[in-house]
């Protein structure tokens, strides 16, 4: 037994370079990728797949691979198409959202294919306990033409990661690989391979007309006949399996690799003795495979996560083949077409599936009410509270706000972005009345300030506002709209858990160039351009109305450091303020308008509590009072 | 505790973010691999770090499918009150075991008048309802005894744990893995041992 150089696990030597560890699927990610020897990897900050990202980035700053940051999930696959076009094979991370982001690039690289294995790696958020939407990622096989694996444990995920590049090679075709929050953030045993060496990224790119061809649907048709070619290769198929086969049940469950271990669990605890047909091959189906599955039984059930997609797919085989079986969806079933899957949501599925068949009463019978599994944030009973998230204790985005609040009207429309400050949105804070996806606040508050007669202010991150910000904010100034972007810029991704981005500087993100925010709006051609610190709420209100005021775009930059960010560095950030009792008059702006959860009301006065207090001191200059005295804070 | 020492054990442990669930969820799921058994664990972050609510659930003699339904649960850990009412519905049919800390934090939704938040006693009422066995782990006591600033509650109370025999938690291997994965300097090593030593002090059950 030796200790892992990583926090998280340990090692079980097995045979030689052999060993078994426990390990988050999102880590199976990239042991698969290693034992693939894949030389060159690229990333966009999105959880559920964060822990993929921040291993790679690890193992770049140890020179084993190539990994990068990129500056959004499109940029990310074109970098590492190329290098499999290079003959490199190369691996694009990102959660389900950043694959709509890459999709233009992926439904045009689909047509050439690759000469290096390429996988892309897509982690959906059913429940979208991370995302703005939830979205079934196994259509994108069928609209891509490309081929998706869908493992099932953080075993089957790294091996099918070494399998995809295989067949990635073989068909010139890139693979996509489907994770859930559920197979991405399980942990459990996987053995693998040790895998210490460099990883190249040496290759060499030919020129080949067909990349210039005008006539493109001649590569949609070849891209047809390799969909064809994969369907009939053993390996892939042998990704679909028949559990319990020995079974002598003439019914039969299908379901998908991301949730089989806990249909498997279900089946088990309703002492069912019925086959499961596994689907980890979910694109392009063989429909001969799947028809000698079916012929052995009578009664078919569907048991999926999000769409109803193996359901249509397999029904339409069974309508094709004219195949005598009655068949139990979604509806049948209860199950709910949103949120995720847990074993108390599919109590009800099993207890119907544990009846007779033929009465079909039971099958009309209206869905149940969804389980209390079903609200993490929400009310799961009318007498508990809600743990509502909200900004941290000394968050520097608090500041911002604050000095946004003072500045506008409560009429004033606020399209708001996607990271922490989404937060803003949540009473008392009350910043943002609008929330879409990457960089849509600055687009979206175009078309609000050309169609209200109100002020339009945009609120955005720096992360977000490199990613997908730039070009709405070059159409402002193109056009002469009037609307003012507050970019919150912490100087690096926090929602995530706090990736490097573009304005990180050299401590945070080594080897990598900070870009000036201020300079990159400047460029843009912003005439208003002011870049301030958080911390002082009440000149920053006043250059707030100038920004507003300001015909046109403006751009005002609020710099501060994330607490968290703050935290990994040192436990001791200084001591809390205090409030003087003699000169608060307990006019509430600190409690209510600033909101920071460590000020409290304790036995009729406003206390701030030392032990989450993180003496960011932005209370102090809040106070119209000036009843909140500073204490020591510690130089950061 | 039945015959079958195969039969998986179903763990959930709930608490706020920052307060070392996952970390918890880890140090038991490790430990049982270790000593060789099948374990499998998983985690659920609400915006975590956010004073969100989190969720981890472990299944130790079973290796894939962490997840368990309500009435097959074992075990409630909860490092908070409200976060322990929040995922009593787990207990209601199953008369878990429940170990719960007696930190309960009242939100600043409370104060600004947005929730109700249930009395404290009314919370131990409604476990010790629910629950064939209540351990109340005094975390308030424990923080208020360790002087750095550095709090690991979760060490203390998986300390706490190691004295069931139906989690299978030997207290040396136990220690052992807390030293290998939170020692990682002098002062963590410090503090970890202590919290680990004196863990078992500060919980009691509930007659």
């Amino acid at each position: 037994m030796k200790a892992a150089d990583s926090k998280t696990d340990i090692d079980v030597v097995e045979g030689e370079g052999e060993e078994v560890q426990l390990l988050m699927g999102n880590r199976a990610v990239v042991q698969g990728l290693l034992e693939a020897k894949v030389g060159l990897t690229t990333a966009y900050p999105g959880t559920p797949s964060t822990e993929i990202q921040m291993q790679l980035y690890k193992l770049h700053q140890k020179g084993q691979l190539y990994f990068e940051f990129s500056v959004n999930e499109k940029v990310a696959f074109e970098i590492a198409g190329a290098a499999a076009l290079s003959g490199v094979r190369s691996a694009v991370i990102m959660k389900h959202v950043g694959l709509n982001v890459a999709s233009d690039s992926l439904m045009a690289l689909a047509y050439f294919g690759v000469i290096g294995g390429m996988v892309v790696v897509v982690v959906d958020d059913p429940g979208c306990l991370s995302s703005q939407n939830e979205q079934d990622s196994r259509f994108w096989g069928k609209f891509s033409h490309l081929p998706i694996l869908e493992p099932s444990t953080s075993q089957e995920i790294k091996d099918t990661i070494v399998q995809a590049y295989e067949l990635s090679e073989k068909y010139n075709t890139i693979i996509l690989v489907r994770l859930t929050s559920f197979t991405s953030l399980n942990t459990a045993e996987v053995k693998m391979k040790v895998v210490e060496e460099k990883l190249a990224k040496d290759g060499d790119f030919f020129k080949d007309i067909r990349y210039a061809l005008p006539a493109r649907y001649v590569l949609h048709k070849g891209l047809h006949a390799i969909l064809e070619q994969i369907k009939e290769d053993e390996d892939f198929l042998g990704n679909n399996e028949l559990k319990y086969g020995d079974s002598i049940s003439d019914r039969l469950i299908i379901t998908q690799g991301a949730i089989y271990p806990m249909v498997e669990y279900m089946r088990n605890l309703n002492n069912l003795d019925i086959p499961i047909l596994k689907i980890n091959a979910i694109h392009p189906l063989n429909e001969k495979q799947i028809g000698e599955f079916l012929k052995k039984y009578k009664y078919i059930y569907f048991v999926e996560e999000l769409e109803s997609y193996l359901e249509s797919e397999i029904l339409s085989i069974i309508g094709k083949y004219n195949l005598n079986l009655k068949v139990f969806g979604k509806e049948q079933l209860a199950i709910p077409e949103e949120n995720r899957i847990l074993p108390d949501v599919l109590s009800e599925a099993f207890k119907r599936i544990a009846t007779d068949p033929n009465n079909e009463e039971i099958f009309k019978v209206k869905p149940p009410v969804p389980s209390p599994y079903a609200h993490v944030f929400g009310r799961v009973d009318q007498l508990i509270p809600r743990t509502i998230p909200r900004l941290c204790d000394g968050c520097c985005h608090r500041g911002a706000f604050y000095s946004i609040k003072r500045a506008t009207k409560k009429t004033d429309i606020i399209p708001s972005d996607i990271g922490c400050y989404a937060l803003g949105q949540v009473f008392p804070v009350d910043i943002g009345d609008f929330w879409l996806c990457m960089g849509a606040s600055i687009g979206t508050a175009i078309g609000f300030s050309l169609t209200n007669d109100k002020p339009v202010v945009a609120v955005i991150g720096d992360g977000t506002f490199f990613h997908a910000g730039i070009p709405p904010l070059i159409d402002a100034v193109l056009y002469n709209h009037n609307i003012t972007v507050a970019i919150l810029n912490n100087s690096l991704t926090a929602m995530t858990g706090g990736q490097p981005t573009p304005s990180s500087d050299e401590k945070k993100a080594k080897n990598q160039r900070q870009l000036d925010i201020e300079q990159v709006v400047r460029g843009l051609g912003v005439e208003y351009v002011k870049s301030v610190r958080v911390e002082d709420t009440k000149e920053n209100t006043k250059i707030f109305r100038e920004a507003m005021a300001h015909e046109g775009p403006s751009v005002v930059i609020f710099n501060g450091e994330c607490v968290v960010e703050l935290y990994r560095h040192s436990l001791d950030l200084g001591e809390a303020p205090y409030v003087d009792e003699e000169l608060c008059n307990m006019c509430g702006t600190c409690f209510i308008e600033f909101s920071c959860p460590s000020i409290i009301k304790k036995d009729g006065q406003i206390v701030i509590r030392e032990d989450t207090c993180t003496a960011c001191n932005i209370c102090v200059g809040v106070c119209p009072q000036t009843a909140i005295i500073p204490r020591k804070k510690k130089k950061v | 505790m039945s015959g079958n020492e195969n039969k998986p054990i179903n763990i959930a442990i709930v608490g706020l973010g920052g307060q070392g669930v996952i970390t918890l969820a880890k140090l038991i799921a490790n430990t049982n691999f270790m000593l060789g058994k099948k374990v499998c664990y998983n985690e659920q972050h609400g915006l975590s770090q956010r004073g969100g609510s989190v969720q981890s659930s472990i299944r130790i003699n079973e290796a894939d499918n962490p997840l368990f339904a309500a009435k097959d649960t074992d075990f409630i850990i909860g490092l908070e009150k409200l976060e322990t009412l929040r995922y009593l519905y787990l207990a209601k049919e199953a008369k878990p075991k429940v170990l719960v800390s007696n930190r309960y934090d009242i939100r600043t939704t409370s104060d600004l008048g947005l929730e109700m938040f249930p009395e404290s006693d009314d919370i131990d009422k409604e476990i010790l309802k629910y629950s064939s066995a209540t351990y109340i782990f005094d975390a308030l006591g424990f923080e208020a005894s360790v002087k750095s600033k550095l709090k690991p509650v979760n060490v203390a109370v998986f300390s706490v744990l190691t004295t069931f025999p139906e989690l299978g938690l030997p207290t040396g291997k136990a220690e052992d893995y807390v030293m290998e994965y939170l020692g990682r300097n002098i002062l963590l090593k410090q503090i970890n041992k202590k919290a680990f030593k004196e863990g078992p002090k500060w919980m009691k059950k509930v007659e």
